[in-house]
């Protein structure tokens, strides 16, 4: 992940380029972003976080995160992303019940009964919960008493605007040209 | 016979090891006339804080080390202090201050981590009235503030008008606040680890020991006019009271440099100890006894010093 600070406090500057990566590698997140822009103006007071993501992040089935296989008119299934293994879990214990779910391992297990086609369906995370757990970490790396946020989302970009008190226009316009260098859409 | 008496230093020490034979070494301590300050039991393990004559220091140390424990320096024993962050949130607490706090406890000190009600925030942060009568219940306090030199500036209005020893912590050195506390130390802000890497240590260190020196300069006024008891020979005597012995709460009683917190309801004890006689006068004219600002569950003892007892008396007759 690549951090770029903009800011005139040397060591905030480089506290919060530590922070920003610490905070996203302890939640996981640090994985899917591909760039992280931090402009830091506490005298305003006036934060902007911008990341790119690897990925937009998408509706996602079990047959994206494990691999399905049919074996003697069950289902087995071994999950390769191990952040989906709850999900996955609890979608097939409300689906089948928990005494067709038979976990042989952490990640292997085998669905009693069930057909391949209704497995392929099944969605264990929408692109939605993702963007929301990753504007969540971006959050909590911000100043605490930083409360008035706008969030600009578009694609693979994501920005948080935020000030202390009042957000005035300036402020928008300015988080929205980091947006736009980060290569988010023009906002109108 | 010699005409004059050796007279006889006191020093403070905490052992630090198992249950086994503890026994034999509160005995010796009770011996050689010295007083346990803390006790605090976790399984069986063990860490005793005591003041023991300094002649004796030989030969405490030596059954600590047949018992299987380690002696330790505390030079912070008999101190209550209060870490204080803008707030509990995961964005302030919890690493940094509850290792300074960590750090606190293994110099021999009690500590408590607070944070304010409104703290977070450059232009909103403020303290209330309360949590300044709170903080000032302490022997001293550690502010811990951010990674921003403006918002430290700022936010060091916070601590103005608090009247104990005061420690301002932040990321950066801030200008223009060294009439606002005792000591600034720059270089611990924000952080989402723990401090573990040798210069984070180094700076714990520094923290600790400037607490020390801080403390030391409030002992020192403190010597000037005497208190008319010392905090522990109170605390030998309050030791037996039922409900405190009794109490299941983490140290019942703390040592504070000029008095102590007893952590039992002061409305239903405060005649018990307005009454309880201590070297032939009762606690209530050698002592403020109020409650806590906490709430009425812990009680402050604020015991006078000699010349004020005598001007009282005086003022009597």
């Amino acid at each position: 992940m690549e951090i770029e600070v903009i800011g005139d406090d040397g060591f905030g500057n480089d506290a919060y380029s530590h922070l920003f990566d610490d905070i996203m590698s302890d939640l996981n997140k640090a994985v899917l972003i591909e760039k992280a822009k931090l402009v830091l103006r506490p005298e305003t007071p006036l934060f902007v976080f911008s990341i790119v993501l690897k990925a937009e992040p998408t509706v996602k089935t079990i047959p994206d995160v494990s691999n399905v296989r049919v074996e003697a008119n069950n289902i087995h299934l071994t999950i390769v992303q191990e952040r989906y293994a709850p999900a996955i879990l609890s979608s097939l214990w409300g689906k089948y019940g928990r005494r067709a779910v038979v976990q042989q391992t952490r990640f292997d297990l085998d669905v009693i009964g069930a057909k391949e086609e209704e497995i392929a369906q099944i969605v264990v995370s929408s692109g939605e919960e993702d963007k929301r757990e990753i504007l969540g970490a971006i959050w909590r790396t911000m100043p605490e008493g930083i409360k008035n946020r706008k969030v600009l989302m578009d694609g693979n970009v994501i920005t948080v605007v935020a000030t202390e008190e009042i957000m005035r226009p300036e402020m928008i316009k300015e988080g929205q040209a980091v947006h736009e260098g980060m290569g988010g859409a023009e906002v109108v | 016979m010699r005409g004059w008496e050796v007279p006889r230093l006191f020093e403070v020490m905490m052992y630090d090891g198992g249950v086994y034979r503890s026994e034999e070494l509160f005995e010796m301590i009770e011996d050689v006339g010295g007083v346990v300050l803390q006790k605090n039991r976790s399984s069986q393990m063990l860490m005793v804080t005591m003041s023991i004559p300094g002649e004796d220091r030989e030969a405490i140390t030596k059954l600590c080390t047949e018992i299987g424990g380690v002696v330790k320096d505390v030079p912070l024993a008999g101190t209550e202090i209060a870490v204080v962050g803008p707030t509990l949130g995961r964005h302030h607490m919890p690493h940094p201050i509850c290792d300074i706090a960590e750090e606190f406890r293994r110099y021999g000190s009690v500590t408590v981590v607070m944070g304010m009600a409104r703290g977070r925030g450059k232009a909103t942060a403020q303290i209330s009235a309360v949590e300044r009568g709170i903080i000032e219940e302490y022997d001293a306090v550690v502010f811990m503030m951010g990674n921003f030199k403006a918002c430290v500036e700022k936010k060091a209005e916070l601590v103005e008008g608090i009247h104990v020893p005061t420690i301002l912590v932040s990321g950066p050195h801030p200008d223009g606040v060294e009439d606002k506390c005792e000591a600034v130390i720059s270089g611990v802000g924000r952080k989402a680890s723990r401090m573990r890497t040798p210069p984070e240590r180094k700076k714990l260190d520094e923290i600790a020991d400037t607490m020390e020196a801080v403390l030391r300069d409030k002992k020192r006024s403190l010597e000037e006019d005497p208190l008319f008891v010392h905090p522990a020979e109170v605390k030998q005597v309050l030791e037996n009271y039922e409900p405190i012995d009794m109490c299941l709460r983490p140290a019942p009683m703390v040592l504070h440099l000029d008095g102590l917190r007893v952590k039992i309801p002061y409305s239903e004890h405060k005649e018990y100890l307005e009454n309880v006689e201590v070297f032939g006068r009762k606690l209530g004219e050698v002592a403020d006894i109020a409650p806590s600002k906490i709430d009425d569950s812990s009680i402050i003892i604020r015991i006078k010093t000699r010349s004020q007892v005598a001007d009282e008396d005086a003022a009597k007759k």
